[in-house]
């Protein structure tokens, strides 16, 4: 089954962005190949909901983690590339096209055609060698890829190709071999050798995001098999943040919503999109930035942190919201196991209907197992309902300090409900009612 | 003293800005010399603290409008006059002689296009000032419009010029031929007269503000409000709305000394934001002597205006959104704790914290500055129980609400003020047509 997100969870966690340094794709978009990173955008598009298939990428970029280097020259990959991408048959340069005039007119004037199949052929030999050599030094028996790897290695041990691997590269080939080769590498084994670069390709990714793991101090999760809800996250922090304080989580079946208090600047939004961000990517099988992970798998994952006004609409913003909370109803009834995000639930609309829609929602949220939801909120008064009429909920809130007049946030998680209450503080620190009692009243 | 307007205020109520599509001001820049923008400019960027001045100019904008006279001049034109007289002109005639000996000389040997621009220039010149004359002569502006008259008088002497009454009426095809008719042309204007055609030139900009802006006025039928002396201390407006929205639903609006605060409460979309801005926007443009959007206005001289909408939540400012707030609000009751008698708008006032903490604080700040009677407060919150504590003990604040009728299951809003806190509990409805619980407990 696929993994289920939509527009509005991918803009809120930033996964692909306009600009792509901001994005949590540029922080893995480190790939060698144009090709290496048209693949690496796939896999953010298609998470897995599948621990085994999960298990295996993870698996897989641990292997390749002691690769330092891609062994392949990209430019090469290019014209490659390029070369099996024409499969115009004017192109195909007969075998007994090798005539005087022909020749003649060669010298006067370069064929370009012919220069293009010779530049090709020669990059694509150089390849096929350059992926033997590298499979030949890899332990392919303890790769986790078996089914990948199988098929290369099938398609290298093709009679026609094999024969390749002895010819050397720089050699200028004769008209007739040529000819044989671009007839051999462009027409009848062009789906096998796309495979071959689609495999290096997958190389590129796998050594690239090992490598960007490795600097960045990435940990890799591990997957759990669907239902029991479970979420064990230890050191998590925001991949963007140049000195993240890392948080631990604890989530299972017992504790399946997790009830998020505190002021409006101590990280209650970069917390959410630190979580989300770890189990969307723990999905894709990449390296997450915490120091631990463990989670059971999900059928997908819905945020809603930044909720636009749909002004244009004229839909309000509570309405939004509602539409919202019902479209993660609706995904959930269909007995999807997912992971939910909803910071400032209902946060458009009067205190009175937020606060009975927010005891209403998480009730109902709390009786849904297998699930995971994270839900934050300035309405604490819902919190003393929830915490006698839910058993499931985890309360915690990011607590402010004040130092002086300033207040200070530990971006530290803690157990309970806030009951900071510093709000009128700051206001009483600053004199605001003094001043006004103390004016010249007209 | 100027008005009080800082750049959060301006932000919200979208007033200056040439360049944003939506902004008060380029809802008025429709003049057509660069010369008229920058005259609306200092306008926007100065509106006016005397009564008196202020009545004079909007009088002058609905006689303007009342007589629905055009712009009489060509634009390009002004603008070549415009350029030909900012052109250093050395201040002597025999600076003025070598500078056109010269362009001849550079446009013979190099077809420079200097002299070519200088013809121009002086052509436009001759041509605004017999459009100029014309007007003066035809149009009894000072007649219709009494403010004019000593600025027409002044005017209609320079035509009396003998210089200028004798070359106006030459051929133009002998100017551009003969540098020493050039000469003679660019002396009356740069040299001898200059003054006096700068003085056009500014007449013609003043010109094409009040004709474009009363030409605004007529198509969006807005009114003219009238200023009273600080010390009456009123605001009364009759179908108050936004200028710029076509169509809006107008409201009546007053503040008194007796009733200078109004709680406003109502849904998100009901229009909270729109009605405080558009009286804001009414405050400021009436200040300026502009039109208002409105039937009728009458309003006391403010020091200033204070407004609070649209706060965004700014998480790179290092200061919570919270304490952000709060400074500001610390900041207006400091200027109305020293007397200065302000308009101060707040929209949600600390939305940023926990519902206890903005219940208090809203009470609090509503109550503390409600008793400065020469300020006029309007104050929206989505706290309503606020408003239930404020109306026992406060009977000089206004409650109003903006309400939301259901139709069916869609709410619709019909932007009417309506006396009271709103009672509307649509959160819960939406919630139930949308059947949310229901479709959750489908397991």
């Amino acid at each position: 089954m696929v993994f289920t997100t939509d527009q509005q969870t991918l803009d809120d966690l930033k996964i692909f962005s306009r600009n792509s340094g901001d994005s949590i794709y540029g922080i893995f978009n480190k790939t060698f190949t144009r090709g290496g990173s048209a693949l690496l955008e796939e896999m953010f598009r298609y998470p897995f909901s599948d621990s085994e298939i999960i298990n295996t990428r993870l698996a897989t970029f641990q292997f390749f983690a002691k690769i330092k280097t891609f062994p392949f020259d990209t430019a090469q990959i290019d014209i490659a590339e390029q070369y099996l991408q024409n499969v115009d048959e004017r192109t195909k340069i007969s075998a007994d096209g090798d005539r005087t005039a022909n020749r003649l007119s060669n010298l006067v004037l370069d064929d370009v055609n012919y220069k293009f199949i010779q530049r090709g052929v020669a990059a694509l030999i150089s390849l096929l060698k350059a992926l033997c050599d590298f499979m030949g030094d890899l332990d392919t028996e303890h790769a986790p890829h078996q089914k990948e790897l199988a098929d290369v290695l099938n398609i290298l041990g093709e009679e026609d190709l094999g024969s390749l691997l002895e010819v050397s590269a720089q050699e200028r080939f004769s008209y007739a071999r040529l000819s044989e080769y671009d007839l051999m590498l462009r027409f009848k084994n062009r789906l096998e050798l796309k495979k071959v670069l689609l495999y290096i390709y997958h190389l590129d990714v796998y050594v690239s995001v090992a490598k960007v793991a490795a600097t960045e101090g990435f940990c890799y999760p591990r997957a759990l098999v669907a239902g029991a809800g479970i979420l064990n996250l230890e050191g998590l922090y925001h991949p963007k943040l140049v000195h993240p304080i890392t948080n631990d989580l604890h989530l299972d079946e017992s504790k399946s919503v997790l009830f998020l208090t505190g002021a409006n600047m101590a990280g209650k939004s970069t917390f959410m999109k630190s979580l989300g961000v770890a189990l969307f990517l723990a999905h894709m099988g990449f390296p997450v930035p915490a120091s631990s992970m463990e989670f059971s798998v999900m059928d997908g994952i819905f945020t809603t942190i930044n909720l636009p006004d749909n002004l244009s609409v004229g839909n309000s913003h509570f309405y939004a919201e509602v539409l919202r909370v019902k479209k993660i109803a609706k995904e959930l009834s269909l007995s999807r196991r997912l992971f939910v995000i909803i910071d400032e639930l209902f946060r458009g609309t009067n205190v009175k209907d937020a606060y009975e829609a927010t005891i209403l929602i998480t009730e109902a949220f709390a009786r849904r197992k297998g699930s995971i939801f994270v839900i934050s909120t300035h309405i604490i008064e819902a919190g003393e309902v929830l915490k006698e009429s839910c058993g499931n909920v985890d309360f915690k809130y990011l607590p402010t300090v004040m130092s002086g007049n300033t207040p200070i946030y530990t971006r530290k998680l803690k157990s309970g409900i806030t009951a900071d209450r510093h709000g009128m503080l700051i206001i009483n620190n600053e004199g605001i009612l003094e001043i006004l009692k103390n004016g010249k009243i007209t | 003293m100027s008005f009080i307007a800082d750049q959060q205020t301006l932000d919200d109520l979208n007033i200056l800005g040439k360049y944003k599509p939506n902004s008060l001001f380029s809802f008025f820049n429709e003049v057509k010399t660069t010369g008229g923008e920058k005259l609306l400019e200092e306008m926007f960027h100065a509106p006016l603290m005397d009564e008196d001045e202020i009545n004079r100019r909007s009088k002058t904008f609905a006689h303007f409008q009342h007589c629905k006279i055009a712009f009489p001049f060509d634009a390009a034109e002004v603008m070549a006059m415009e350029n030909y007289l900012d052109e250093e002109a050395g201040g002597n005639l025999v600076s003025l002689t070598f500078q056109i000996f010269r362009k001849q000389l550079l446009a013979t040997l190099m077809k420079d296009e200097q002299l070519q621009t200088l013809v121009d220039g002086i052509m436009a010149t001759i041509g605004i000032l017999k459009a100029a004359k014309r007007l003066f002569a035809s149009l009894s502006l000072a007649e219709e419009i009494p403010f004019y008259k000593g600025q027409m008088d002044e005017i209609k002497l320079v035509f009396e010029n003998a210089d200028l009454k004798n070359y106006l009426d030459e051929d133009p095809a002998r100017i551009s031929n003969s540098g020493i008719h050039l000469l003679k042309f660019d002396r009356l204007f740069r040299l001898k007269l200059r003054a006096a055609v700068l003085n056009i030139l500014a007449f013609i900009y003043e010109l094409d503000v009040y004709t474009t802006v009363a030409a605004i006025a007529e198509r969006r039928s807005l009114s003219y409000a009238k200023a009273l002396p600080k010390e009456s201390n009123v605001f009364i407006a009759e179908e108050l709305r936004h200028p710029a929205i076509e169509h809006a639903v107008g409201n009546p609006v007053s503040f008194r000394q007796d009733s200078n605060v109004i709680f406003l409460t109502g849904a998100n979309m009901a229009g909270k934001s729109t009605f405080m801005k558009s009286y804001g926007i009414a405050i400021y443009l009436a200040h300026m002597g502009f039109p208002v959007g409105a039937s009728s206005l009458l309003f006391s001289i403010k020091d200033g205006i204070y407004s609070s909408i649209n706060v965004p939540d700014n998480l790179r400012l290092g200061y919570s959104h919270f304490y952000a707030e709060v400074l500001r609000v610390k900041n207006v009751a400091q200027d109305v704790s020293e007397g200065k008698q302000l308009v101060v708008i707040f929209d949600e006032l600390f939305k940023g914290t926990n519902v206890k903490d903005a219940y208090d604080a809203t009470y609090e700040v509503t109550a503390a500055f409600s008793s400065y009677r020469r300020c006029f407060f309007v104050i929206s919150t989505h706290i309503i129980e606020v408003g239930n504590v404020l109306q026992q003990s406060h009977p000089h604040i206004q409650f109003t609400y903006l309400p939301t009728v259901m139709l069916g299951k869609v709410p619709k809003y019909t932007y009417k003020l309506t006396q009271g806190i709103t009672e509307d509990r649509q959160g819960m409805t939406i919630i139930e047509n949308e059947d949310i619980i229901k479709i959750l407990n489908i397991f």
